[in-house]
């Protein structure tokens, strides 16, 4: 079934079954890699999009609920990486092995969208993605940082 | 004088029904089958014959997962104790490869074996016994030219004597069991027709979701009591009410919604789990696309039961989310937990993920449904030989009682929901019901 999608801001067509995971569409049909596989049963995060703006896990989201929704993925984040998370994240050296680190990010700047000065309970709350190299206190201070920055 | 005659009588009573009682358990019902001749090759296409067979949904509880089919073994609880679903395939020695047509009816609409046992009413024939005479004969073509005999004795129950004592069932079955096949009703339609016949007959759709009186005899067999098809609990889940109720029956369903959903395991309102799960991968996708929408026909014309409250979206919970407000307990766990899939909004994702707001099976006053998917996800859903990509996670492993209980009372009473609490204790017991470890683990019930 074709599907016309909003991504990063480009209509783009789809044809595959209504059934596919949003996640498949992104990597498999158009070759849009940054966005990671994971777990494939929304727990781990590391394929997070933003829906409309809400940080939504693609692996668990079926194509034929994405057509009429903003779809922004990490190569959509910021067209030259200059969204703060991004500079932060360089400047923290946040990522180790790196593969959560797009859905990270993509959990952070829609927390930072929503709540534009977050607590660390608020941060538990929005960014519940698991990282195997236990990122996570960089990921924190670096919210926060941008938090600041963004206020600024 | 007096007291002689009284004892006259008594004795006269009592020898009149001995004599009765005798011949009562002793008796082989009558088959319209007895006496024709013995059918030694099929009769009908195989096709047909196996349809009927997936109407009845023989195989969900005749056969163990992963194994031959029909061969049996399943355990299946019951207040007495287990008992075991037995060999149907046509093995001579352990299946039913002997039973002589009339010795199929017998066992299928009356249930008495040939060997004049009485059958527990596990085996769903108080509702086989609407079946025509036509669908009984193409189901015995079926088990015998279709199905591979497999040699595997029948297990024993685990019911201790004297209550393994099988004749008391000769009186349940005088009282409960009737033996009528269905009878069109000439003033409802031919559509409205089929549908009773299916869901009262081959369907069996009252073994889960009409409730059982005292003596586990479902209260009722027909449209007749507004208690039929509304809905009941067993082996830890809620079947739902399948009548007009707006709330938590099916009064906002269209009949192309009921058709969706028994053809492709999902709607717009809700998708098959727990038992169900199994009436669908099993039998009602394999369902002509008329014999479905008979069956919503049907369905649509049961009125609710009861007080029929309306259900309304509010969006009152939408908007607390979108302000960052987590005052209401639960709406934490739910925002990280539930919201990726079935949204803050509450409304799921299409026909893949169901809404929570305004889903019978999340507003119905008993919340065992909720309690035993929030523990241990939703079963497999086949459509077509492929399993589904998009199911309930467990979180039995992840989240404790009382969290399980703080997202369950959420959904409950948010986006217009409004049902009644659950408590960690509750959740506790569900828990331990459905540990396969545990000591009284659920054995599946009746069907
Ligand atoms: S891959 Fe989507 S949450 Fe893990
Ligand atoms: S940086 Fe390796 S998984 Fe997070």
């Amino acid at each position: 079934m074709a599907v016309n999608l909003m991504i990063n801001g480009k209509a783009t067509e789809v044809d595959a079954d209504p059934q596919t995971p949003l996640l498949w569409v992104l990597r498999d049909h158009l070759g849009m890699t940054g966005t990671k596989f994971g777990c494939g049963i929304a727990q781990c995060g590391a394929c997070t999009v933003h829906i409309d703006g809400v940080a939504t896990r693609s692996c668990q989201f079926p194509l034929e609920a994405a057509e009429g929704v903003k779809i922004t993925t990490i190569e959509g984040l910021s067209p030259d990486s200059s969204h703060p998370l991004q500079k932060l994240w360089v400047e923290f050296n946040v990522p180790q092995c790196g593969y959560c680190q797009s859905g990270m990010l993509m959990a952070a700047a829609a927390l930072l969208e929503e709540i534009p000065n977050p607590t660390d309970e608020d941060i538990d709350q929005y960014v519940s993605n698991i990282c195997r190299c236990g990122t996570y206190t960089r990921v924190r201070a670096a919210i926060h940082k941008a938090a600041d920055m963004m206020k600024a | 004088m007096k007291i002689l005659r009284i004892i006259g009588i008594i004795i006269v009573v009592g020898i009149v029904l001995f004599v009765g009682l005798a011949f009562l358990l002793n008796q082989r019902p009558s088959s319209p089958f007895d006496g024709v001749a013995a059918v030694t090759a099929p009769q009908y296409p195989v096709e047909e014959a196996s349809y009927v067979a997936r109407l009845a949904d023989c195989v969900a509880c005749h056969s163990l997962p992963g194994e031959a089919p029909f061969a049996g073994g399943l355990p299946m609880g019951s207040p007495l104790g287990v008992m075991y679903a037995t060999n149907i395939t046509p093995d001579k020695a352990t299946g039913i490869g002997n039973y002589t047509l009339a010795d199929f009816d017998n066992a299928v609409r009356r249930g008495v074996a040939k060997d004049g046992h009485r059958l527990y009413p596990s085996m769903p024939y108080p509702s086989y016994s609407k079946m025509t005479d036509e669908d009984i004969k193409k189901l015995y073509d079926y088990f015998m030219f279709a199905v591979e005999p497999v040699a595997k004795p029948n297990q024993e129950t685990g019911i201790p004597f004297p209550l393994n004592m099988r004749w008391p069932l000769a009186f349940w079955n005088v009282v409960f069991a009737p033996t009528k096949v269905y009878e069109n009703k000439p003033e409802q339609s031919a559509e409205w027709n089929r549908g009773a016949y299916l869901v009262q007959g081959a369907g069996h759709c009252g073994s889960c979701h009409t409730e059982r009186g005292l003596a586990i005899q479902e209260v009722a067999l027909d449209e007749s009591s507004d208690a039929y098809l509304s809905g009941a609990l067993l082996d830890g889940w809620h079947a739902s009410n399948l009548r007009g109720n707006q709330a938590t029956g099916l009064g906002r369903w269209s009949e192309d919604d009921i058709v969706q959903l028994l053809k492709t395991g999902r709607n717009k309102h809700a998708t098959v789990f727990g038992t169900m799960l199994e009436a669908f991968n099993n039998s009602t996708q394999f369902m002509t696309d008329e014999d479905l929408k008979s069956i919503a026909v049907y369905l649509k014309s049961l009125p609710p039961r009861g007080a029929d409250p309306q259900w309304t979206y509010d969006d009152a919970t939408k908007v607390a989310f979108a302000g960052n407000d987590m005052t209401a307990p639960g709406s934490s766990l739910y925002l990280t937990q539930c919201s990726n899939c079935h949204g803050r909004d509450g409304l799921g994702r299409g026909a893949l993920q169901p809404p929570l707001a305004g889903n019978p099976t999340v507003i119905g006053q008993n919340a065992e449904s909720i309690i035993n998917i929030l523990l241990n996800g939703a079963g497999r859903m086949v459509v077509d030989g492929v399993p589904d990509s998009y199911r309930m996670t467990p979180f039995r492993v992840l989240l404790r009682d009382d969290q399980i209980a703080e997202i369950a009372t959420f959904i409950r009473s948010s986006w217009g929901n409004d049902a009644p609490a659950v408590t960690a204790a509750e959740v506790a017991k569900l828990r331990e019901d459905t540990d396969p470890t545990s000591d009284h683990v659920i054995v599946l019930n009746m069907r």
